[in-house]
């Protein structure tokens, strides 16, 4: 049992047998991701990938938090200066950790004790197996920043039940573990202090084959109920509502809700969606549809095509006034441009699926090739 | 690719193909990981026919079918257009469905009908609050429409119509929501005023109440089990003396006066007949396309299929070589693809002409329409046969939906006009127009004759690979078929007529000619349309691909055409020197074959799970 540990590591490897548990180590951040330990995270997985010895990968978090998304405050600083480049650079980097995640050939086990949100997603649901606990509060919080869910979230959303994709990723609510289990977010629930048992019982597997893991994973697993309060209690309203073909009208279906019973769920989804970001709410809509009908790979190369989009400010400049709203100065009111749903024309819509055309050169999002890819991966391109 | 071959309103498409795939009712099913969704074809009639209703009202709730007949102008045409599409792409009985009622149903009323009409019933059809067929068709009377025997008649003291089926040949056959559904149906009927049979004429109908029983003076049959479309519940009806308001008359065309006058604006029979029918277009246009993405369904399948199916070795312990890798799986397939990509634009030309129609469009519409809905149709059933034969005994299996399709889409190919007939409306149209042009002197103008004002096209001897993709020369070529045919049928027409015979039998006998000559055409404006869409591009790979997909559309039309030969257009040498570039051809598509069907659009969950992970498709751990 070898434990490598590098000061100031903000990802600790631990090797026990044929296991490797990465620990995200950024507590004060909540281990928000930084440029720094997607890198890492990146030549882990691929060395990993290449090591015969390797057969399984455990993800966790140190702290309260499992990791509450991307590091976006680093990615504003750089717009504000001009370089709007360094932060495309900081996404592609991401989305091509999740595309090898996605299509991973060796298992791996997120435990999501804690808050997982955004970018935090995009490191683990990809992944083989999902861990939620007591603890977990899950969220793509994207459309209220002026963002959209990126991180490969068009694909893994537009893929729960019904319109429940559509619901979690413009309104931005907040997901528990029961829910994550029941919506196929999470694989399994265990609750927290069965966690240190499961992780040395998951350190026994001797092979790569994911059918060792999953069956220590089912002794484990467990079935909480679903809250009372519970959005995915609503799904007839959901699936009425959020299927509608425009943002407008997914509102104008709530609103009729709203007046057949006086419902606090109802009002606070409508709320969400009235502070977002038009210019989000829309890009989000099209994107999580466009996402249910294409493969993991097509999604992360659309996306990136809208955040480079996002990023250069030219139809929007909502990301860089959501972060300062929400992030820095935290007066939580921005000041959306445009301010109203019908201003963001299908025109302006358009142009965030579209090529970036710029001097210099700008590439679509480049994929690794990948090989040995079991048949999960490859159901998903 | 996708948006050149879509075409339109791809942000509405993706919209109800996640409708669909998100629902329950769309028969959801996980094979190898994947998910897919496609009607259960092993359910009975019955089942069939309720759940294709639940889907459609599924669709309803969803505001699918919002301002199909209550907005008009081609914006909101190519919606609907587009929407009826994935509807098809899903399962042709829906779209079967959908189609009778608005567009046959519901724009019967529209256009055959005026202002009254279309207050009382516009609205109401597009919320569903009545079912619309439309009974045009009789077993004894199909394609010619003007010999149906269904007879009404005027009472001037109840000012009412009485419509009546006189023999069981007129009763009204293959009328589509007629057996379980509808109530209300459009009545194609010859009207008899005071003695006078004035020809066809259109009226409204009630034939069911609100709780579903047939109304009185109405008999209703089943047509049955049917070799595909069983979730339409087509119907037999009978009209004994039904008495229907004055009113119900559509009478956008002509007129009864409530003293039992008849009035209309168009004299000439002939005339007034083709006025009415005109509206009738709408089903060439949405057939032509629907064919053509059935089609797309079968070579998505078939072709992703080969590219992960392996059989046979060619070397001692070798691996068995990738069904594509077969230069005659190749030579099967990609031809195949190459035409449905050429008759794609074709379609999608076909649908925007349609879309922004004008009176004096109309006549070209037709024949253009008539063309491509019996090339395409036709093309679909090749396809499909040609497709299920490549994928095997998998082709067999329902679920794998390329030889069900089969059955399904079937009867394209002779409703809404037999395709023969309908060939034959082209070359009829066309010596026409040869006739009038030569007798007035003046220059050829319209139906893609302009080519006929210029000196006949020389066609080189020596065909070298460069002059075979030249689009000079290819379109030489068609031309050069075209005109000669053009004037072949001409004369031989006027040799029968100078021996005395009518032209009518002239037409017949020289039947052979008009075929050849209906098909050059057709391959021309197809042709036309592809080379309309490579000029826009940009250069760059699109282009590049697509100029290959485009020779090869021409040269295996060329290939497989014996008037080339027969009539001398090209020696032997030059037939063999197509054939041998057709082959290279296959060779050059084949490393884009994965790209070209991708760029269909079609998502994964509309295809058959053969075109993917086929052996976890079928592993025991799914059983």
């Amino acid at each position: 049992m070898a434990v490598e540990m590098a000061s100031h590591s903000q990802v600790l490897v631990e090797e026990k047998s044929g296991v490797r548990i990465l620990t995200l180590n950024r507590p004060k951040q909540l281990n928000a991701l930084s440029f720094q330990m997607i890198s890492r995270l990146l030549q882990l997985c691929l060395a990993y990938e290449e090591d015969p010895s390797v057969k399984l990968v455990i993800l966790k978090g140190l702290g309260r938090a499992f990791c509450a998304g991307g590091d976006v405050a680093a990615v504003v600083r750089d717009i504000k200066q001009g370089n709007w480049r360094l932060g495309a650079n900081y996404f592609s980097d991401e989305y091509i950790l999740n595309y090898v995640m996605a299509t991973y050939s060796k298992p791996q086990v997120s435990i999501l004790n804690g808050i997982v949100m955004g970018g935090g997603a995009g490191v683990s649901v990809h992944g083989r197996f999902r861990i939620a606990t007591e603890n977990t509060v899950f969220a793509m919080p994207e459309t209220a920043l002026g963002l959209f869910p990126d991180i490969g979230a068009s694909y893994f959303l537009s893929r729960l039940p019904g319109f429940f994709g559509e619901y979690v990723g413009l309104t931005g609510a907040r997901l528990d573990g029961a829910e994550m289990l029941t919506c196929g977010l999470a694989t399994h629930f265990v609750p927290s202090k069965r966690l240190t048992a499961l992780e040395a019982d998951l350190c026994s597997v001797g092979s790569s084959d994911p059918t060792f893991a999953s069956t220590i994973l089912d002794a484990y697993n467990q079935k909480p109920r679903l809250k009372q309060q519970s959005a995915y209690r609503r799904l007839d309203v959901i699936d009425k509502c959020f299927s509608r073909r425009t943002v407008e009208e997914i509102i104008s279906a709530l609103e009729r809700e709203a007046t057949q019973e006086a419902d606090g769920w109802i009002s606070a989804t409508i709320l969400s969606l009235k502070k977002a970001s038009p210019a989000s709410l829309k890009i989000s809509l099209r994107s999580i549809r466009e996402g249910r009908l294409q493969g993991v790979g097509q999604c992360l190369i659309r996306e990136y095509r809208m955040v480079c989009h996002v990023i250069k400010g030219e139809i929007s400049k909502d990301f860089v006034e959501g972060c300062r709203a929400i992030l820095v100065d935290k007066d939580k009111n921005p000041k959306w441009e445009p301010r109203r749903l019908e201003d963001m024309k299908d025109s302006m819509v358009e142009k965030y699926f579209t090529r970036v055309e710029e001097e210099g050169e700008w590439e679509d999002l480049k994929l690794p090739a990948r090989k040995n890819l079991p048949a999960i991966a490859i159901s998903k391109l | 690719m996708r948006k050149l071959l879509d075409g339109h309103n791809l942000v509405d498409r993706d919209w109800i193909y996640g409708l669909m795939t998100q629902s329950n009712l769309f028969n959801r099913k996980e094979r190898g990981g994947k998910i897919f969704v496609s009607p259960d074809y092993n359910q009975t009639m019955e089942q069939q026919r309720e759940i294709t209703m639940k889907r459609i009202w599924y669709l309803l709730e969803n505001g699918v079918f919002k301002g199909w007949l209550t907005e008009s102008g081609p914006e909101a045409e190519l919606r609907k257009l587009a929407l009826l599409e994935v509807c098809g792409i899903y399962d042709h009985s829906v779209s079967i469905k959908v189609g009778v009622h608005f567009f046959l149903w519901g724009n019967a009323v529209k256009f055959f009908g005026t202002k009254r009409h279309h207050e009382k019933w516009l609205k109401n059809t597009e919320d569903y609050v009545v079912k619309g067929c439309f009974a045009m068709t009789e077993l004894g009377h199909g394609s010619n429409v003007r010999g149906i025997e269904t007879v009404t008649t005027y009472d001037p003291t109840s000012e009412e119509f009485v419509i009546s089926t006189p023999c069981e040949s007129a009763q009204k056959y293959w009328i589509g929501g007629a057996a379980n559904h509808a109530t209300h149906t459009i009545v194609f009927s010859q009207l008899h005023i005071n003695g006078t049979n004035q020809g066809v004429h259109a009226f409204i109908a009630q034939i069911r109440d609100q709780d579903g029983n047939v109304c009185p003076n109405i008999r209703i049959a089943d047509c049955g089990h049917k070799i595909g479309l069983n979730g339409v519940d087509n119907g037999r009806i009978w009209f004994d003396n039904l008495r229907i308001p004055r009113e119900n008359l559509l009478n956008a065309v002509a007129d009864v006066s409530s003293d039992g006058k008849y009035v209309s604006a168009i004299k000439d029979p002939d005339q007034r007949f083709g006025a009415f029918m005109a509206p009738l277009t709408s089903g060439r246009v949405t057939i032509a396309s629907s064919a053509i993405y059935s089609a797309k369904v079968g070579l998505a399948t078939a072709i992703r299929y080969s590219l992960s199916r392996r059989a046979f070795s060619v070397t001692a312990n070798g691996p068995e070589v990738l069904l594509l890798d077969y230069p005659s799986h190749q030579r099967r397939l990609l031809p195949l693809l190459a035409k449905t990509y050429a008759m794609s634009f074709a379609a999608n030309e076909l649908k925007m002409i349609y879309v922004k129609r004008t009176p004096e469009t109309n006549k070209a519409i037709h024949v253009v329409s008539s063309g491509f809905k019996s090339v395409l149709t036709w093309h679909n059933m090749r396809t499909l046969q040609e497709c299920r034969e490549a994928v095997g005994g998998q082709g067999i299996k329902t679920e794998n939906l390329v030889g069900q399709l089969k059955g399904e889409f079937d009867v394209q190919t002779t409703f809404e006009g037999d395709n023969n007939v309908l060939m034959q409306q082209v070359s009829k149209a066309l010596f026409a127009e040869y006739v009038s042009c030569k007798k007035r002197n003046k220059p050829f103008k319209g139906l893609g004759l302009e080519h006929m004002n210029s000196s006949r096209p020389v066609l080189p001897t020596q065909l070298t690979s460069s002059t075979l993709r030249c689009s000079q020369f290819q379109t030489n070529v068609f031309c050069l078929r075209e005109r000669d045919l053009l004037e072949q049928f001409t004369s031989e027409v006027a040799q029968l007529q100078g021996r005395g015979e009518s032209r009518e039998i002239s037409f017949l006998q020289s039947h052979q000619l008009a075929e050849d000559l209906g098909k050059a055409f057709t391959e021309k404006a197809i042709l036309q349309t592809i080379l309309d869409a490579e000029a826009k591009l940009p250069a760059g790979s699109v282009k590049d691909v697509l100029g290959l997909v485009r020779s090869m559309y021409t040269l295996i039309s060329l290939e497989e055409d014996p008037s080339l030969l027969r009539y001398g257009y090209l020696s032997r040498e030059n037939v063999g020197d197509v054939r041998r570039e057709v082959s290279k051809l296959c060779g050059e598509l084949r490393p884009h074959a994965l790209a070209l069907v991708t760029s269909f659009g079609i998502p994964d969950s509309f295809l058959s799970p053969i075109a993917f992970n086929w052996v976890e498709a079928n592993a025991w751990s799914s059983v």
